[in-house]
């Protein structure tokens, strides 16, 4: 695993806003067929790390590398080019219409001039179904309505979406967040499959310390916008993993503090 | 505890209830409306069946009589045309309060072009003789082809759109208020424009309307005298008629004569018909005074006399070569395709089928009752196919679903929603261009009032029809539907006896809020908040 050749690198990355620095220097290491999770506090920085690495903010310094070479992404267009794709937690989904019309949103497959082209639903649906069914969900009618899904069943079109459209490194911001419990299982399932893939690296974000201990290989602990600790998923002791979660402060004193609140 | 037995693994369609053959159907949005306008078409049938007839066939009454079913028609396909352009707007999220007076303002143009010209001319402040306004003329064409004409018209007309667009996306403000801010200012426009362009030689005020227009559409060919309107044709001196008529092929005018033949029986037949009803009316009317009087001696010869009534039929008219010579000219196509397109009629042969072999498009005194649809039904037939295509088919209809539907979802997956809207803002000015572009041609005339209140007639259409208000949710046969009830309700309520005609504007009413509630719990059942 170690000679395997990250998909994407962060050096020394920084991002300013204003005259407060959200992130201050992280640097962390994504290879492909790989889980990497992204843990840390409330305003740690986490979001700000992916908004970065997908486009929408610009990096104040550092380097990001994906597969060797050094990119700078201006838009969110030019970095879904570069083959990373962002699930945000919104989804970017029309309840109103089907499945299929939302797997190809924006980039429908057509016959015929420009924006007027016919679509071709049949292949559509067909290619749909298939990629759905790689990350795990079988749907019955591709024609149903977004909004009649699950929120897990959303979560893996939006992923299926990313992958089948050429994205190498998958973004997932909190995919767990505001889901049951057999659905937070679901989309875990799906994260599990896109690994298993072998060619797509993953940075999953979460505050949930049992989901990434399930799914991730690698940890990269973020406190006050610096990485306050990494590593192997089988190196991290359960402990370390809480500790680090905190922002470093000790569970214990957690305890502590805890039983001083009246 | 008790569990069910896990043993068999459920799956995912084993949740759907098997589905019913008519429930396709029944989940169809449409279905509402559909059962309304089906309901509205009973109720103008059986109550325009005339007191004391009676018959279980909707179509028998007066209804739906050529005529009538013509002119309905006219009324439903011009809303619809408007509902159309409405209605796509809406889908996207978007309001068009200015089609009304884009109506007003295309036919305005239109006519003003077609009536005087178009000239570009250009302002400037002359010193010569004090300081006042120059013009400078940098072209003119009179005698403005129909085409050309609509063509410069949609110039201004789908620039409006654009502008109205283009503020809505740029500064983010709603729609509602900029289109509110676009009928002001155009139906102000139209209506300084026409003063203006209308002003008398002594400068008092000129009218608010154009008319004079030439019958463009029923401008034809007569060999030997050029074009002519067929009006202007038929009033030819007699000598040049029957010169006229020596051009035509023997077996046109054969078929003619027997055409005209037929049609003065069916005259003289109903004529017939009619003195004979009226003669018995009279006779029927003594015979109550009769009864009432008691004069059983008058009573039983007026009997007699109703029982052996007999008239001398009416002759039927000879056909003379005049007559043919007149049937002919309206035989003759116009020499202006694109003002017939708009203008004109439509299925003629059919209506002329209707006439001479089955013998049902007749008046009461015997003649054709309708010479065909106004074309307006096949432009609002044209324009809805293509937007049927459109919205469900293409690649542009999944942009105005998701663009309504969800706009970021739509942005962060690279539709170009500001495109999206802008284009149907102009295409919601096209669609009032061609509304106007039909009256016009068809009644050779326009002024300021038209199109008033047409766009919230349009907006009610469309949600009749199913479209949701807050954009997504909608399709091209539910504003069809919606539009056909619009125009049929009024019909409707007008042959319900002891009501008052005006009780439409109730129903409508009442229909619109139901509509919407409906429309937005279909929403509500599709992104599962129900
Ligand atoms: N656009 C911005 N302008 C100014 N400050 C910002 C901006 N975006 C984020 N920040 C700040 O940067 C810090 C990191 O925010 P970020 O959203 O990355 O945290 P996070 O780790 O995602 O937290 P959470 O777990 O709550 O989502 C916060 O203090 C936040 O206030
Ligand atoms: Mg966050």
């Amino acid at each position: 695993m170690i000679d395997k050749k990250p998909l994407i690198e962060i050096n020394k990355l920084v991002r300013k806003f204003g005259s407060f620095t959200a992130l201050n220097g992280v640097s962390l290491n994504v290879y492909p067929g790989e889980v990497h999770a992204l843990l840390g506090d409330n305003g740690a920085g986490k979001s700000t790390l992916i908004k970065v690495l997908s486009g929408i903010h610009s990096a104040t310094d550092g380097i990001i590398k994906v597969d060797g070479e050094e990119v700078h992404f201006n838009s969110p267009r030019e970095a879904s080019d570069a083959g990373i794709g962002t699930v945000y937690q919104d989804l970017a989904l029309n309840a109103l219409t089907s499945v299929t019309r939302n797997f190809f949103l924006g980039r429908e497959i057509k016959k015929g001039p420009g924006a007027f082209g016919i679509m071709q639903m049949n292949e559509m649906n067909e290619i749909t179904i298939r990629e759905m069914k790689k990350i795990g969900i079988s749907i019955a009618n591709p024609e149903q309505p977004v909004g009649t899904m699950s929120g897990g069943q959303r979560q893996t079109l939006a992923i299926a979406r990313a992958i089948y459209f050429g994205a190498k490194i998958l973004i997932l911001d909190e995919p767990t967040s505001s889901l049951g419990q057999k659905q937070q299982m679901e989309v875990l399932k799906t994260v599990k499959r896109v690994k298993n893939l072998g060619n797509i690296a993953i940075i999953l974000i979460t505050h949930n310390e049992i989901h990434a201990r399930l799914v991730a290989d690698r940890f990269t602990f973020l406190s006050l916008g610096e990485v306050i600790g990494s590593g192997l998923s089988s190196e991290l002791g359960g402990d370390d993993v809480k500790r680090l979660m905190a922002g470093g402060a000790d569970i214990g004193d957690l305890a502590k503090e805890l039983e001083n609140v009246t | 505890m008790s569990s069910k037995s896990l043993n068999q693994p459920r799956k995912e369609s084993d949740l759907y209830d098997a589905k019913k053959w008519y429930s396709a159907i029944l989940a169809r949005p449409e279905v509402g409306p559909v059962g309304v306008m089906l309901l509205l078409f009973g109720m103008l049938g059986y109550f325009s069946i005339p007191a004391g007839d009676f018959s279980l066939n909707p179509f028998s009454g007066e209804g739906f009589n050529a005529l009538a079913i013509r002119n309905n028609l006219r009324v439903i396909s011009q809303l619809g045309i408007v509902a159309i352009g409405a209605g796509l707007l809406i889908i996207s999220g978007e309001f068009d309060l200015s089609i009304g007076s884009m109506i007003g303002f295309a036919g305005g143009v239109m006519a003003m072009i077609l009536r005087w010209g178009f000239a570009v001319v250009i302002p400037y402040v002359s010193f010569e003789g004090g300081l006042h306004i120059e013009t400078f003329t940098l072209f003119k064409i009179t005698d403005v082809s129909p085409l050309l004409a609509i063509c410069i018209t949609l110039c201004f007309t789908l620039f409006f759109g654009w502008l109205q667009g283009f503020i809505i996306v740029k500064t983010g403000l709603a729609s509602f208020i900029v289109t509110l801010g676009g009928l002001f200012f155009l139906r102000g426009l139209t209506e300084v424009c026409y003063r203006a362009f209308n002003k008398k030689p002594d400068q008092t005020a000129g009218s608010t309307t154009v008319t004079e227009i030439p019958d463009i559409k029923n401008i034809v060919n007569i060999p030997g005298h050029g074009e002519l309107e067929r009006d202007v044709a038929k009033n030819l001196p007699q000598e040049q008629l029957l010169e006229l008529l020596k051009t035509v092929p023997e077996a046109t005018v054969l078929k003619l004569t027997e055409k005209l033949t037929y049609i003065n029986e069916k005259v003289a037949a109903s004529k017939t018909l009619l003195l004979k009803s009226k003669g018995v009316k009279g006779l029927e009317k003594a015979l109550e005074n009769a009864i009432a009087s008691g004069n059983e001696g008058m009573v039983a010869t007026l009997q007699d006399k109703i029982a052996n009534f007999k008239i001398d039929p009416a002759t039927a008219k000879i056909v003379t070569d005049v007559d043919i010579a007149k049937a002919y000219i309206d035989t003759l196509h116009s020499a202006r395709p694109v003002a017939n397109f708009f203008g004109g009629d439509i299925m003629e042969p059919l209506f002329d089928w209707l006439y001479f072999t089955v013998d049902w498009n007749v008046n009461n005194y015997g003649n054709q009752f309708a010479d065909g649809l106004y074309s307006c039904l096949m432009i609002w037939f044209l324009l809805a196919l293509i937007c049927y295509v459109l919205l469900s088919q293409t690649q542009a209809g999944n942009w105005i679903y998701s663009t309504g539907g969800n706009l970021n979802a739509a942005k962060a997956n690279g539709v170009p929603t500001n495109k999206v809207k802008i284009s149907l803002f102009m295409f919601s000015a096209f669609c009032a261009t061609m509304f106007a572009a039909c009256q016009v041609f068809e009644t050779n005339t326009a002024d300021t009032a038209k199109g008033n209140l047409k766009e919230l007639e349009a907006i009610a259409a469309a949600v009749i029809g199913g479209v949701v208000l807050t954009g997504g949710f909608g399709t091209v046969v539910g504003i069809i539907v919606g539009a056909a009830i619009f125009g049929i309700a009024k019909e409707a309520f007008f042959y319900i006896p002891g009501v008052d005609g005006s009780f439409y504007r109730v129903f409508l009413g009442i229909v619109l809020l139901a509509s919407a509630l409906t429309n937005e719990n279909i929403r509500k059942r599709v992104i599962g908040s129900v």
